[in-house]
Protein backbone atom coordinates (compact mmCIF):
# COMPACT_ATOMS: atom_id res chain seq x y z
CA UNK A 1 0.00 0.00 0.00
CA UNK A 2 2.77 2.17 1.19
CA UNK A 3 4.76 1.91 -2.43
CA UNK A 4 1.53 2.23 -3.97
CA UNK A 5 1.25 5.59 -2.66
CA UNK A 6 4.90 6.33 -3.05
CA UNK A 7 4.06 5.71 -6.89
CA UNK A 8 0.67 7.48 -7.13
CA UNK A 9 2.52 10.83 -4.95
CA UNK A 10 5.63 10.84 -7.28
CA UNK A 11 3.83 10.93 -10.27
CA UNK A 12 1.39 13.62 -8.98
CA UNK A 13 4.80 15.48 -8.69
CA UNK A 14 6.39 14.74 -11.42
CA UNK A 15 3.01 16.66 -13.18
CA UNK A 16 3.82 19.53 -11.33
CA UNK A 17 7.45 19.75 -11.69
CA UNK A 18 6.98 19.59 -15.17
CA UNK A 19 4.17 21.82 -15.26
CA UNK A 20 6.52 24.79 -13.05
CA UNK A 21 8.92 24.31 -15.87
CA UNK A 22 6.62 26.17 -18.44
CA UNK A 23 3.14 26.65 -16.52
CA UNK A 24 1.42 25.73 -20.07
CA UNK A 25 -1.81 24.37 -18.26
CA UNK A 26 -2.24 26.50 -15.53
CA UNK A 27 -1.45 29.44 -18.09
CA UNK A 28 -3.89 27.83 -20.85
CA UNK A 29 -6.60 27.42 -18.19
CA UNK A 30 -6.52 30.67 -16.47
CA UNK A 31 -6.43 32.61 -19.58
CA UNK A 32 -8.97 30.62 -21.82
CA UNK A 33 -11.53 31.03 -18.36
CA UNK A 34 -10.25 34.81 -18.12
CA UNK A 35 -10.92 35.17 -21.60
CA UNK A 36 -13.98 34.08 -21.66
CA UNK A 37 -15.69 35.51 -18.37
CA UNK A 38 -14.67 39.00 -19.50
CA UNK A 39 -16.72 38.09 -23.02
CA UNK A 40 -19.71 37.17 -20.90
CA UNK A 41 -18.87 40.17 -18.84
CA UNK A 42 -18.72 42.91 -21.39
CA UNK A 43 -22.20 41.12 -23.28
CA UNK A 44 -24.03 40.89 -20.06
CA UNK A 45 -23.17 43.58 -17.55
CA UNK A 46 -24.39 43.26 -14.47
CA UNK A 47 -26.83 40.42 -15.29
CA UNK A 48 -26.62 39.15 -11.64
CA UNK A 49 -29.15 41.92 -9.81
CA UNK A 50 -31.48 40.92 -12.68
CA UNK A 51 -34.68 37.98 -12.04
CA UNK A 52 -33.18 36.37 -14.64
CA UNK A 53 -29.46 36.22 -13.71
CA UNK A 54 -30.03 33.51 -11.24
CA UNK A 55 -31.24 31.14 -13.94
CA UNK A 56 -28.71 32.10 -16.46
CA UNK A 57 -25.40 32.78 -14.64
CA UNK A 58 -24.79 29.46 -13.06
CA UNK A 59 -25.02 27.50 -16.46
CA UNK A 60 -22.39 30.12 -18.10
CA UNK A 61 -20.23 29.69 -15.38
CA UNK A 62 -20.08 25.99 -15.44
CA UNK A 63 -19.71 26.54 -19.89
CA UNK A 64 -16.89 28.77 -18.70
CA UNK A 65 -15.35 26.13 -16.19
CA UNK A 66 -16.12 23.09 -19.24
CA UNK A 67 -14.32 24.52 -21.97
CA UNK A 68 -11.17 26.18 -19.71
CA UNK A 69 -10.84 22.72 -18.57
CA UNK A 70 -11.44 20.38 -21.84
CA UNK A 71 -8.74 23.36 -23.04
CA UNK A 72 -6.23 22.30 -20.48
CA UNK A 73 -6.68 18.85 -19.04
CA UNK A 74 -6.00 16.42 -21.71
CA UNK A 75 -2.42 17.19 -21.77
CA UNK A 76 -1.76 14.71 -18.63
CA UNK A 77 -1.90 12.19 -21.31
CA UNK A 78 -1.20 13.37 -24.64
CA UNK A 79 1.82 15.01 -23.40
CA UNK A 80 3.04 11.72 -22.10
CA UNK A 81 2.19 10.15 -25.77
CA UNK A 82 3.76 13.22 -27.43
CA UNK A 83 6.84 13.50 -25.58
CA UNK A 84 6.94 9.21 -25.55
CA UNK A 85 7.56 9.27 -22.13
CA UNK A 86 4.68 6.78 -21.81
CA UNK A 87 6.42 3.80 -21.94
CA UNK A 88 8.32 4.74 -19.12
CA UNK A 89 5.53 5.37 -17.34
CA UNK A 90 3.89 2.46 -17.65
CA UNK A 91 7.08 0.51 -16.13
CA UNK A 92 7.35 2.58 -13.18
CA UNK A 93 4.30 2.71 -11.59
CA UNK A 94 1.26 0.05 -11.74
CA UNK A 95 -1.42 1.26 -13.69
CA UNK A 96 -4.09 2.01 -10.67
CA UNK A 97 -1.23 4.34 -9.25
CA UNK A 98 -1.05 6.09 -12.74
CA UNK A 99 -4.79 7.27 -12.86
CA UNK A 100 -5.48 8.04 -8.89
CA UNK A 101 -1.34 10.30 -9.55
CA UNK A 102 -2.82 11.75 -12.63
CA UNK A 103 -6.48 12.21 -11.19
CA UNK A 104 -4.71 14.42 -8.27
CA UNK A 105 -2.92 16.14 -10.12
CA UNK A 106 -6.02 17.54 -12.39
CA UNK A 107 -7.82 17.65 -9.59
CA UNK A 108 -5.84 20.63 -8.25
CA UNK A 109 -5.77 22.13 -11.44
CA UNK A 110 -8.95 22.22 -11.84
CA UNK A 111 -9.57 22.99 -8.09
CA UNK A 112 -7.25 26.40 -8.49
CA UNK A 113 -9.00 27.35 -11.49
CA UNK A 114 -12.28 27.48 -10.11
CA UNK A 115 -10.79 29.45 -7.09
CA UNK A 116 -9.84 31.88 -9.51
CA UNK A 117 -13.00 32.17 -11.57
CA UNK A 118 -15.65 31.45 -9.26
CA UNK A 119 -14.91 34.77 -7.15
CA UNK A 120 -14.26 37.02 -10.73
CA UNK A 121 -17.01 35.86 -12.08
CA UNK A 122 -19.55 36.36 -8.97
CA UNK A 123 -17.84 40.19 -8.94
CA UNK A 124 -18.17 41.03 -12.77
CA UNK A 125 -21.55 39.81 -13.42
CA UNK A 126 -22.89 41.29 -9.23
CA UNK A 127 -24.27 37.88 -8.70
CA UNK A 128 -25.25 37.50 -5.11
CA UNK A 129 -24.98 34.07 -3.59
CA UNK A 130 -27.49 33.34 -0.90
CA UNK A 131 -25.57 29.64 -0.01
CA UNK A 132 -22.00 30.27 -0.15
CA UNK A 133 -21.47 26.98 1.75
CA UNK A 134 -23.29 25.34 -0.85
CA UNK A 135 -22.16 27.27 -3.45
CA UNK A 136 -18.24 25.98 -2.49
CA UNK A 137 -19.23 22.40 -2.14
CA UNK A 138 -20.81 22.36 -5.93
CA UNK A 139 -17.23 24.04 -6.76
CA UNK A 140 -16.08 21.36 -5.37
CA UNK A 141 -18.11 18.41 -6.41
CA UNK A 142 -18.41 19.66 -9.58
CA UNK A 143 -14.32 20.26 -10.12
CA UNK A 144 -13.83 16.44 -8.97
CA UNK A 145 -16.73 14.95 -11.87
CA UNK A 146 -15.18 17.36 -14.18
CA UNK A 147 -11.86 15.87 -13.90
CA UNK A 148 -12.74 12.45 -12.49
CA UNK A 149 -14.36 12.09 -16.59
CA UNK A 150 -11.58 14.13 -17.96
CA UNK A 151 -8.71 11.82 -16.47
CA UNK A 152 -9.86 8.69 -18.05
CA UNK A 153 -11.35 10.51 -21.91
CA UNK A 154 -7.57 12.00 -21.81
CA UNK A 155 -6.18 8.63 -21.08
CA UNK A 156 -8.40 7.32 -24.18
CA UNK A 157 -7.49 10.10 -26.63
CA UNK A 158 -4.17 10.21 -26.01
CA UNK A 159 -3.44 6.98 -28.07
CA UNK A 160 -5.48 7.65 -31.20
CA UNK A 161 -4.42 9.74 -34.10
CA UNK A 162 -6.80 12.78 -33.75
CA UNK A 163 -5.09 13.60 -30.18
CA UNK A 164 -6.93 16.48 -28.08
CA UNK A 165 -9.18 17.40 -30.97
CA UNK A 166 -11.35 14.29 -30.01
CA UNK A 167 -11.15 15.53 -26.60
CA UNK A 168 -14.43 17.41 -26.71
CA UNK A 169 -16.47 14.66 -28.73
CA UNK A 170 -15.86 11.99 -26.23
CA UNK A 171 -15.95 13.59 -23.20
CA UNK A 172 -19.34 16.34 -23.32
CA UNK A 173 -21.61 12.90 -23.74
CA UNK A 174 -20.19 11.85 -20.53
CA UNK A 175 -19.78 15.08 -18.95
CA UNK A 176 -23.75 16.62 -19.60
CA UNK A 177 -25.67 14.76 -16.82
CA UNK A 178 -22.17 16.27 -14.62
CA UNK A 179 -23.34 19.30 -15.94
CA UNK A 180 -27.15 19.06 -15.46
CA UNK A 181 -26.92 18.30 -12.38
CA UNK A 182 -23.96 20.74 -11.24
CA UNK A 183 -25.55 24.02 -12.92
CA UNK A 184 -28.89 22.81 -10.90
CA UNK A 185 -27.12 22.79 -7.48
CA UNK A 186 -25.73 26.06 -8.41
CA UNK A 187 -28.94 27.64 -8.83
CA UNK A 188 -30.34 26.48 -5.83
CA UNK A 189 -26.98 27.88 -4.28
CA UNK A 190 -27.82 31.61 -5.96
CA UNK A 191 -31.31 31.45 -4.62
CA UNK A 192 -30.77 29.93 -1.02
CA UNK A 193 -32.98 26.78 -2.16
CA UNK A 194 -32.12 23.50 -0.07
CA UNK A 195 -30.41 21.11 -2.92
CA UNK A 196 -29.94 17.66 -0.65
CA UNK A 197 -30.95 15.38 -3.71
CA UNK A 198 -29.59 16.99 -6.23
CA UNK A 199 -26.49 16.98 -4.30
CA UNK A 200 -26.68 13.37 -3.52
CA UNK A 201 -26.75 12.69 -7.26
CA UNK A 202 -23.93 14.85 -7.55
CA UNK A 203 -21.30 13.02 -5.00
CA UNK A 204 -23.15 9.78 -6.59
CA UNK A 205 -21.56 10.58 -10.31
CA UNK A 206 -18.45 11.49 -8.76
CA UNK A 207 -18.32 8.18 -6.86
CA UNK A 208 -19.43 6.32 -9.91
CA UNK A 209 -17.15 8.06 -12.45
CA UNK A 210 -13.98 7.81 -10.21
CA UNK A 211 -14.86 3.92 -9.64
CA UNK A 212 -15.59 2.78 -13.07
CA UNK A 213 -12.57 5.50 -14.39
CA UNK A 214 -10.31 3.06 -11.63
CA UNK A 215 -11.67 -0.24 -12.78
CA UNK A 216 -11.54 0.73 -16.65
CA UNK A 217 -7.95 2.65 -17.06
CA UNK A 218 -5.90 -0.83 -16.62
CA UNK A 219 -7.45 -1.87 -20.17
CA UNK A 220 -7.12 2.03 -21.48
CA UNK A 221 -3.56 2.12 -20.49
CA UNK A 222 -1.74 -1.24 -21.09
CA UNK A 223 -1.72 -1.92 -24.47
CA UNK B 1 -10.41 -28.18 -59.16
CA UNK B 2 -14.06 -28.44 -58.18
CA UNK B 3 -12.66 -28.07 -54.54
CA UNK B 4 -10.96 -25.14 -55.05
CA UNK B 5 -13.90 -23.81 -56.76
CA UNK B 6 -16.92 -24.37 -54.57
CA UNK B 7 -17.05 -21.87 -51.47
CA UNK B 8 -15.26 -23.47 -48.53
CA UNK B 9 -17.59 -23.84 -45.92
CA UNK B 10 -15.41 -22.80 -43.04
CA UNK B 11 -14.49 -19.62 -44.51
CA UNK B 12 -17.94 -18.60 -46.04
CA UNK B 13 -20.60 -20.79 -43.42
CA UNK B 14 -24.12 -20.22 -44.33
CA UNK B 15 -27.26 -19.84 -41.87
CA UNK B 16 -28.13 -23.09 -40.67
CA UNK B 17 -31.35 -23.90 -41.48
CA UNK B 18 -33.22 -22.87 -37.91
CA UNK B 19 -32.05 -19.19 -38.83
CA UNK B 20 -33.47 -19.27 -42.31
CA UNK B 21 -36.28 -20.46 -40.48
CA UNK B 22 -37.03 -18.01 -37.93
CA UNK B 23 -35.81 -14.84 -40.64
CA UNK B 24 -39.41 -16.00 -42.34
CA UNK B 25 -40.96 -16.36 -39.48
CA UNK B 26 -39.60 -12.64 -38.31
CA UNK B 27 -41.18 -11.58 -41.50
CA UNK B 28 -44.00 -13.15 -41.31
CA UNK B 29 -44.45 -11.37 -38.11
CA UNK B 30 -43.45 -7.93 -38.85
CA UNK B 31 -45.96 -8.27 -41.88
CA UNK B 32 -48.92 -8.98 -39.13
CA UNK B 33 -47.79 -6.31 -36.89
CA UNK B 34 -47.52 -3.63 -39.70
CA UNK B 35 -51.20 -4.97 -40.91
CA UNK B 36 -52.18 -4.95 -37.19
CA UNK B 37 -51.15 -1.53 -36.49
CA UNK B 38 -53.10 0.05 -39.77
CA UNK B 39 -56.50 -2.49 -39.27
CA UNK B 40 -56.68 -4.30 -35.66
CA UNK B 41 -55.74 -1.60 -33.20
CA UNK B 42 -58.24 1.60 -32.86
CA UNK B 43 -57.58 4.64 -33.34
CA UNK B 44 -56.29 6.51 -29.62
CA UNK B 45 -59.49 8.84 -28.06
CA UNK B 46 -58.43 12.20 -26.51
CA UNK B 47 -55.69 12.94 -29.43
CA UNK B 48 -55.70 15.87 -31.52
CA UNK B 49 -55.59 13.83 -34.88
CA UNK B 50 -57.03 10.66 -33.89
CA UNK B 51 -55.26 8.24 -36.78
CA UNK B 52 -51.91 9.96 -35.16
CA UNK B 53 -51.67 7.21 -32.40
CA UNK B 54 -50.75 4.72 -35.30
CA UNK B 55 -46.90 6.04 -35.71
CA UNK B 56 -46.60 4.68 -31.85
CA UNK B 57 -46.87 1.42 -33.03
CA UNK B 58 -43.49 1.92 -34.91
CA UNK B 59 -42.13 5.06 -32.82
CA UNK B 60 -42.15 3.45 -29.49
CA UNK B 61 -40.27 -0.26 -30.51
CA UNK B 62 -37.87 2.04 -32.21
CA UNK B 63 -37.09 3.65 -28.84
CA UNK B 64 -37.02 0.48 -27.16
CA UNK B 65 -34.19 -1.16 -29.70
CA UNK B 66 -32.00 1.97 -29.67
CA UNK B 67 -31.98 1.32 -25.77
CA UNK B 68 -31.58 -2.41 -26.09
CA UNK B 69 -28.63 -1.82 -28.53
CA UNK B 70 -27.09 0.43 -25.83
CA UNK B 71 -27.30 -2.02 -23.33
CA UNK B 72 -25.97 -5.03 -25.34
CA UNK B 73 -23.02 -2.45 -26.67
CA UNK B 74 -22.28 -2.13 -23.46
CA UNK B 75 -22.54 -6.23 -22.39
CA UNK B 76 -20.08 -7.52 -25.63
CA UNK B 77 -18.06 -4.68 -24.24
CA UNK B 78 -17.81 -5.65 -21.07
CA UNK B 79 -17.28 -9.51 -22.83
CA UNK B 80 -14.18 -8.28 -24.70
CA UNK B 81 -12.79 -6.50 -21.77
CA UNK B 82 -13.07 -9.88 -19.90
CA UNK B 83 -13.28 -12.71 -21.77
CA UNK B 84 -10.16 -13.24 -23.26
CA UNK B 85 -10.92 -9.92 -26.02
CA UNK B 86 -12.27 -11.79 -28.48
CA UNK B 87 -12.54 -9.71 -31.61
CA UNK B 88 -15.81 -11.03 -32.14
CA UNK B 89 -17.13 -9.26 -28.77
CA UNK B 90 -15.57 -6.17 -29.84
CA UNK B 91 -17.08 -6.25 -33.88
CA UNK B 92 -20.58 -7.49 -31.64
CA UNK B 93 -20.88 -4.21 -29.52
CA UNK B 94 -19.67 -1.49 -33.03
CA UNK B 95 -22.20 -3.34 -34.85
CA UNK B 96 -24.90 -3.11 -32.05
CA UNK B 97 -23.98 1.05 -31.92
CA UNK B 98 -24.57 1.14 -35.55
CA UNK B 99 -27.78 -0.51 -35.50
CA UNK B 100 -29.03 1.57 -32.40
CA UNK B 101 -27.85 4.97 -33.77
CA UNK B 102 -30.00 3.88 -37.12
CA UNK B 103 -32.72 3.01 -34.38
CA UNK B 104 -32.08 6.49 -32.67
CA UNK B 105 -32.80 8.34 -35.83
CA UNK B 106 -35.44 6.23 -36.92
CA UNK B 107 -37.62 6.81 -32.85
CA UNK B 108 -36.74 10.33 -33.25
CA UNK B 109 -38.31 11.21 -36.86
CA UNK B 110 -41.58 9.46 -36.14
CA UNK B 111 -41.34 11.03 -32.64
CA UNK B 112 -41.32 14.30 -34.23
CA UNK B 113 -43.86 13.91 -36.80
CA UNK B 114 -46.00 13.11 -33.95
CA UNK B 115 -45.05 15.99 -32.06
CA UNK B 116 -45.56 18.27 -34.73
CA UNK B 117 -48.93 16.74 -35.25
CA UNK B 118 -50.08 16.28 -31.47
CA UNK B 119 -48.06 19.24 -29.92
CA UNK B 120 -47.72 21.65 -33.18
CA UNK B 121 -43.88 21.62 -32.82
CA UNK B 122 -41.09 19.36 -34.02
CA UNK B 123 -39.48 19.72 -31.56
CA UNK B 124 -39.90 21.35 -28.15
CA UNK B 125 -36.65 19.67 -25.98
CA UNK B 126 -38.90 17.29 -24.20
CA UNK B 127 -37.03 15.30 -21.36
CA UNK B 128 -37.41 12.25 -23.83
CA UNK B 129 -36.43 14.41 -26.75
CA UNK B 130 -33.25 15.18 -24.59
CA UNK B 131 -32.18 12.18 -23.83
CA UNK B 132 -32.53 10.45 -26.92
CA UNK B 133 -30.61 13.21 -28.70
CA UNK B 134 -27.71 12.35 -25.72
CA UNK B 135 -27.85 8.77 -26.73
CA UNK B 136 -27.07 9.60 -30.45
CA UNK B 137 -24.45 12.06 -29.57
CA UNK B 138 -23.27 9.38 -27.02
CA UNK B 139 -23.21 6.89 -30.28
CA UNK B 140 -21.51 9.37 -32.25
CA UNK B 141 -18.89 9.87 -30.41
CA UNK B 142 -18.09 5.97 -29.85
CA UNK B 143 -18.09 5.77 -34.11
CA UNK B 144 -15.61 8.21 -34.01
CA UNK B 145 -13.40 6.93 -31.74
CA UNK B 146 -13.07 3.85 -33.27
CA UNK B 147 -12.56 5.82 -36.38
CA UNK B 148 -9.45 7.73 -34.92
CA UNK B 149 -7.51 4.05 -34.16
CA UNK B 150 -5.88 2.47 -36.76
CA UNK B 151 -4.86 -0.86 -34.65
CA UNK B 152 -7.79 -3.51 -34.05
CA UNK B 153 -6.63 -4.16 -30.74
CA UNK B 154 -5.85 -0.81 -29.61
CA UNK B 155 -9.64 0.38 -31.26
CA UNK B 156 -11.28 -2.51 -29.47
CA UNK B 157 -9.83 -1.94 -26.31
CA UNK B 158 -10.32 1.67 -26.33
CA UNK B 159 -13.92 1.87 -27.12
CA UNK B 160 -15.12 -1.14 -25.11
CA UNK B 161 -13.79 1.00 -22.33
CA UNK B 162 -15.57 3.70 -23.72
CA UNK B 163 -18.74 2.37 -24.17
CA UNK B 164 -19.04 1.31 -20.30
CA UNK B 165 -18.35 4.64 -19.13
CA UNK B 166 -21.05 5.71 -21.07
CA UNK B 167 -23.28 2.70 -19.27
CA UNK B 168 -22.07 3.94 -16.02
CA UNK B 169 -22.79 7.69 -16.59
CA UNK B 170 -26.70 7.23 -18.61
CA UNK B 171 -28.82 6.53 -15.45
CA UNK B 172 -28.21 9.57 -14.18
CA UNK B 173 -29.75 11.30 -17.01
CA UNK B 174 -33.15 9.14 -16.27
CA UNK B 175 -32.69 10.84 -12.41
CA UNK B 176 -32.33 14.75 -13.73
CA UNK B 177 -33.83 15.10 -17.07
CA UNK B 178 -37.39 14.78 -15.72
CA UNK B 179 -36.69 17.08 -13.12
CA UNK B 180 -35.26 19.77 -14.51
CA UNK B 181 -38.11 20.43 -17.70
CA UNK B 182 -41.50 19.34 -17.33
CA UNK B 183 -42.88 16.75 -19.71
CA UNK B 184 -45.98 16.38 -22.13
CA UNK B 185 -44.35 13.08 -23.38
CA UNK B 186 -47.01 10.15 -22.78
CA UNK B 187 -47.32 8.31 -19.76
CA UNK B 188 -44.87 4.73 -20.56
CA UNK B 189 -46.72 1.60 -21.62
CA UNK B 190 -46.43 0.88 -17.85
CA UNK B 191 -46.64 3.66 -16.08
CA UNK B 192 -45.88 5.00 -12.46
CA UNK B 193 -48.51 3.06 -10.48
CA UNK B 194 -47.46 -0.11 -12.17
CA UNK B 195 -51.14 -0.19 -13.99
CA UNK B 196 -50.94 -1.07 -18.16
CA UNK B 197 -52.92 1.45 -19.13
CA UNK B 198 -54.29 0.77 -22.67
CA UNK B 199 -57.03 -0.55 -24.68
CA UNK B 200 -55.83 -4.23 -25.25
CA UNK B 201 -56.35 -4.20 -28.90
CA UNK B 202 -53.31 -1.68 -29.17
CA UNK B 203 -51.57 -2.80 -26.14
CA UNK B 204 -51.62 -6.18 -28.31
CA UNK B 205 -50.47 -4.24 -31.51
CA UNK B 206 -47.40 -2.45 -29.10
CA UNK B 207 -45.77 -5.46 -27.56
CA UNK B 208 -46.29 -7.37 -30.78
CA UNK B 209 -44.32 -4.22 -32.57
CA UNK B 210 -41.50 -4.72 -29.25
CA UNK B 211 -40.98 -7.84 -29.84
CA UNK B 212 -41.34 -7.87 -34.01
CA UNK B 213 -38.32 -4.91 -33.51
CA UNK B 214 -36.62 -6.32 -31.44
CA UNK B 215 -36.01 -10.14 -32.85
CA UNK B 216 -35.15 -7.46 -36.33
CA UNK B 217 -32.42 -5.74 -33.91
CA UNK B 218 -30.94 -8.90 -33.31
CA UNK B 219 -31.57 -10.43 -36.63
CA UNK B 220 -30.31 -8.03 -38.29
CA UNK B 221 -26.93 -8.15 -35.69
CA UNK B 222 -26.25 -11.40 -36.67
CA UNK B 223 -26.25 -10.57 -40.39
CA UNK B 224 -23.86 -7.80 -40.11
CA UNK B 225 -21.77 -9.61 -37.44
CA UNK B 226 -21.34 -12.35 -39.56
CA UNK B 227 -20.57 -10.22 -42.53
CA UNK B 228 -17.83 -8.02 -40.20
CA UNK B 229 -16.20 -11.13 -39.26
CA UNK B 230 -15.83 -12.47 -42.76
CA UNK B 231 -14.41 -9.17 -43.51
CA UNK B 232 -12.02 -9.14 -41.18
CA UNK B 233 -10.84 -12.79 -41.97
CA UNK B 234 -10.31 -11.53 -45.66
CA UNK B 235 -7.97 -8.70 -44.45
CA UNK B 236 -5.95 -10.86 -42.11
CA UNK B 237 -5.37 -13.11 -45.09
CA UNK B 238 -4.09 -10.64 -47.65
Amino acid sequence: MSSWLAEASAIFAKDWRAEARNLYALNTLGLFAVTTLVLVSVGLGPMGVTAAGAQVLPFLLWIVLLFATSAGLPRAFVQEEETHTATALRLAARPSAVFWGKLAFSLSLTWALEALVAPLFLAMVQLSVKSPGLFVVGLVAGGFGLAAASTVIAAIIAQTRAGSTLFAVLSFPILIPLLLLVVELTRNAVDGATADVVLRQLLLYDGSVAVAGAMLFPAIWNP
Amino acid sequence: MTETLSAPTSTHPSAPWWKTLLAWLLWLWITVVLVGAFTYAPPAKGFVNLYSSRILFFHVPMAWVSFVAFISAGVWSLLFLTRGRRQRHDLAAAVAVELGLIFCILATLTGSVWSRIEWGAFWNWDPRQTSIVLAMVFYAAYLVLRSAIEDDQARARLSASYALLGLVVAPFLYFVLPRISFSLHPAPVVNQSGQVDMESRMLQVLLGGAVGFTALFFWLHDTALRLRLLAARNDDRR
